[in-house]
Formats: C-alpha cells, sequence, structure tokens
C-alpha cells in the first residue's frame, strides 16, 4: 500500500481549483468528471509533481456531517491540513500581495515556524517551514 | 485569538519551553543541512554543541522525530534526486551528497523511492524528453 493523496473539502471545485493553481502555485494533475457536475480533481507540487496528490473534495455540498465539521474547524481556526514551505516569511508576504486572508501571521513554535491563512472554500491551510 | 492559537500556546508551553535546548537542536539541524555531503558522524554534532552524544541523540529525537542519522539519510537522499534529475552520474552523486559507499546509496535510494538511481534517472529523463517532444 502507498500514501499517495491527501483530501480536502471544498465548497466550489472550480473556485478551489483557480485559488490552488494560480495563488498557491499548485499545478492541475487529474481532473475526470464525476456525474452532477463533481469532478475527481487533483493537484501536485510544481517541484515534486511525483509526489502526494492533493484531492479537492466537493464532500461538504454532499454530506452535510462534513460541512458541520468544515465550519467548526474554520471557526475555531484550526487547519485542515498543511503544506511545508522553504520559507514562511516569504510566502506570507507573497499570499499578503495577492490578498490571501491570514488569521496567523508566520508564528514560531519551537523548532518549526507556521502561519494560517483561509483558501476561500471553507479550510483553514497552515504552512510550516522547519527551522 | 482563536481556539487554535489558544491551543498552540498551551502546546508551546508544554513541548517548547524550554529554548536552550531548542537553539541547541536547531543548530545541528542546520549544520546537518550544510554538510550533509561531508562525513558526518554523532561525535561531531555533539562536539559542535558541546554535549554529550547520547543527550544530543535524545533531544534531536525529541524536537524532530527522528534520529539525526535518519534525518541525515532523507536530506542525501533527497539532494541526490536533484543531483540525478540534471543528469549527474550515480557514481558522481552518490559522492556528492556524502554516501561513502555505491552499494548502500543505491540500496538506501531503492528503500527510500522505490526505485534504484538509475531507474530514477532514466525516467526523469525520458519524462523530460517526452515533455518536450509533446
Amino acid at each position: 500500500m502507498k500514501v499517495t493523496l491527501i483530501s480536502i473539502p471544498v465548497r466550489d471545485q472550480e473556485k478551489a481549483l483557480k485559488f490552488y493553481t494560480e495563488k498557491l502555485g499548485f499545478l492541475k494533475k487529474k481532473d475526470l468528471p464525476l456525474g452532477g457536475g463533481n469532478r475527481w480533481l487533483t493537484l501536485v507540487s510544481p517541484e515534486w509533481q511525483d509526489g502526494p496528490e492533493l484531492l479537492l473534495e466537493p464532500a461538504p455540498n454532499h454530506f452535510e456531517p462534513c460541512k458541520v465539521f468544515q465550519d467548526a474547524l474554520m471557526e475555531a481556526g484550526y487547519p485542515y491540513t498543511q503544506f511545508d514551505t522553504e520559507n514562511v516569511d516569504a510566502d506570507y508576504k507573497r499570499l499578503k500581495d495577492l490578498d490571501v486572508e491570514f488569521s496567523m501571521k508566520p508564528t514560531e513554535m519551537g523548532t518549526v515556524k507556521v502561519a494560517v491563512f483561509n483558501d476561500t472554500c471553507g479550510n483553514n491551510i497552515q504552512l510550516v517551514e522547519e527551522l | 485569538m482563536t481556539f487554535y492559537e489558544k491551543e498552540l500556546n498551551r502546546i508551546r508551553s508544554i513541548v517548547y519551553s524550554n529554548e536552550g535546548q531548542i537553539n541547541t537542536v536547531i543548530g545541528i539541524r542546520n549544520y546537518i543541512e550544510n554538510n550533509y555531503d561531508v562525513n558526518l558522524n554523532l561525535d561531531l554534532l555533539s562536539n559542535i554543541q558541546c554535549i554529550s552524544k547520547y543527550h544530543m541523540l535524545r533531544l534531536f529525537k525529541k524536537y524532530y522525530g527522528q534520529t539525526p542519522r535518519q534525518y541525515l539519510i532523507d536530506k542525501r537522499i533527497e539532494k541526490s534526486k536533484e543531483q540525478l534529475k540534471n543528469g549527474i552520474s550515480v557514481t558522481e552523486t552518490c559522492f556528492a551528497v556524502g554516501f561513502e559507499s555505491l552499494g548502500s546509496f543505491s540500496a538506501l535510494f531503492k528503500t527510500k523511492t522505490g526505485k534504484s538511481p538509475t531507474e530514477f534517472q532514466k525516467e526523469q529523463l525520458s519524462r523530460r524528453k517526452i515533455a518536450k517532444e509533446f
């Protein structure tokens, strides 16, 4: 067995695709129709294209408990997942310039530095830099 | 302040309250990061921070969740992938990232990535060629 997929729930797949590719810089890898306007939509990191795929799942629109959970995480400021970066401060600045909203500025946490932003699709996402 | 930030503060006060230890392990990690290509060993790493070998080992594991050796191997494998992608030969790559024997490099590479260095390189270079052709 292999770990190859990280899934995150999104309210609007098309909007998520735009945000995750245009602002965060991920690349689209797979995009196939699943009926009813839903897609199997995955992204990869440009510098690690054979690495794990990020699945943008329309789950909150079809399964109420997922929506409830997602809303609760958002309200508490909890990240749904996290991405590694070489430099949190640089990404913070770059994304701020692209009007991305942060609920937590770059903050040191012992051996890591973290920041949290809103992905506009229902999730907080954490950036992590190992110090 | 969000609930999450409060939680981070709580965890910070439990796990990351010892600044001296944190500076020590960050120093060790940075040293590995900048010197993965030379012959590193525990004695050397602990001497840099003037602490005993076993204390250093324990601290590193406590804060990074891996031993320095495991961390170093992962770093070398990551760097060797970059070298192989750039068309550097397997032998040259092996020594450039700090491994001392071709056999152990190839075996480790295969264990960590699922492919031998030669297979990995062939795949990467042919992928690039295909991308150009299409």
